[in-house]
């Protein structure tokens, strides 16, 4: 197994450059009703999503709300938020850009938990998440080598290289010479 | 498109209560897998994948109310490629040695762990998503593997050819990509 290179947190949340979040929280009797509204509006208005595509260490990330624990369908007293990440890089970085680049998603979704000090400043919240933070048993990355910008750069090269392989067939040599160049200068930022 | 869904990725989450007594054993088996490698590598269609056992819920000092799971629960989640029916058929097939000393220490699984009995003990206890964020939500795990292969030749290649011939460099970038 590759060697844990994420920081800031217990090892068997790092499997190379990959790191896991778990984070369970206890929902306020609103939230119950608050947070499946959130849920919606954010597959109907996909901003909230693309803010934290943006945030270039994310591979996967999810929300859950838990009303009944499945097993006997038996209510809970309080519905419980289940945060999940898969990412990259530091968990004090990860928690710092949730709290300065997203403040306004995080009150909105975390908001409405018992305990929950506002992303700002970042210190009481970070306090807040390591709380209710669980550490993985197992934690498994197909690819743990790799960033997540790393596997964005990989996807766009590879069907830049492949219309240069096929491109490239019907070429001479100082025709290819000449695309080789344009597809180094084109993706150079992906190298 | 359903919350589970984020492109052709899905979300899979799994909440199990543990028998009472197996939490130790069910921790130092789980524990155990580092050592190994992982058995989820035998699943494909994986990005991530983590089992995290769950002791109780955090009691927050503001909570007016304690809010006890009862028992220790096991939680399972996957981010995964294409549909899930198929992907539960895949767990409950390969990861046949595995599935007794993790699920089969959970109330209620099937003996034996395996087959379309634990497929249906996985998706009884599946919890829906409420939002689901993919960095790539279109790429397969054998996309971003090729595109990972990709770079890195590419990257080798834009080293060793400088200096070539634009003929030479033709048939060097042929060879790395045929």
């Amino acid at each position: 197994m590759l060697a844990g290179t994420g920081t800031g947190t217990e090892s068997r949340n790092v499997h190379g450059q990959a790191i896991a979040i778990t984070v369970f929280s206890t929902v306020k009797p609103w939230g119950r009703l608050w947070l499946p509204v959130v849920f919606v509006a954010a597959r109907l208005l996909p901003r909230s999503q693309e803010r934290l595509a943006r945030l270039s260490f994310i591979h996967f990330a999810r929300w859950a709300l838990i009303r009944r624990l499945p097993y006997d369908g038996r209510r809970l007293r309080y519905a419980h938020l289940f945060f999940e990440s898969n990412f990259n890089g530091g968990w004090e970085e990860y928690i710092d850009a949730f709290a300065y680049i997203l403040t306004r998603d995080m009150r909105t979704v975390w908001g409405s938990s018992y305990g929950f000090p506002d992303p700002l400043p970042a210190a009481p919240f970070k306090a807040y998440i390591r709380r209710n933070e669980l550490e993985a048993s197992h934690f498994y990355s197909a690819y743990p080598e790799a960033t997540t910008t790393m596997v964005l750069a990989g996807l766009e090269l590879a069907g830049k290289v492949d219309a240069l392989r096929r491109r490239g067939e019907r070429m001479g040599p100082e025709a290819f010479a000449a695309a080789w160049r344009e597809l180094l200068t084109d993706v150079q930022g992906s190298l | 498109m359903s919350a589970d869904r984020a492109g052709q990725a899905c979300a899979l989450t799994v909440l199990t209560p543990v028998l009472t007594g197996e939490e130790a054993a069910l921790h130092d088996y789980l524990d155990g897998l580092h050592a190994g490698g992982s058995p989820l590598a035998r699943l494909p269609r994986t990005h991530f994948a983590r089992w995290v056992i769950v002791p109780d819920f955090v009691t927050d000092p503001e909570q007016p109310h304690d809010d006890p799971l009862g028992c220790a629960h096991l939680l399972f989640t996957s981010n995964l490629d294409g549909p899930l029916d198929s992907y539960l058929d895949e767990l409950c097939e390969r990861l046949v040695p595995e599935a007794e000393p993790i699920w089969g220490r959970c109330a209620g699984c099937p003996q034996p762990a395996a087959g379309p009995a634990l497929k249906a003990y996985l998706l009884h206890n599946r919890i829906r998503t409420g939002q689901f964020v993919a960095a790539y939500p279109r790429a397969t795990v054998a996309e971003v593997r090729h595109g990972l292969d990709t770079r890195e030749r590419l990257i080798a290649l834009a080293v060793r050819a400088q200096g070539l011939e634009p003929a030479e460099l033709q048939r060097a970038f042929r060879a790395e990509f045929p």
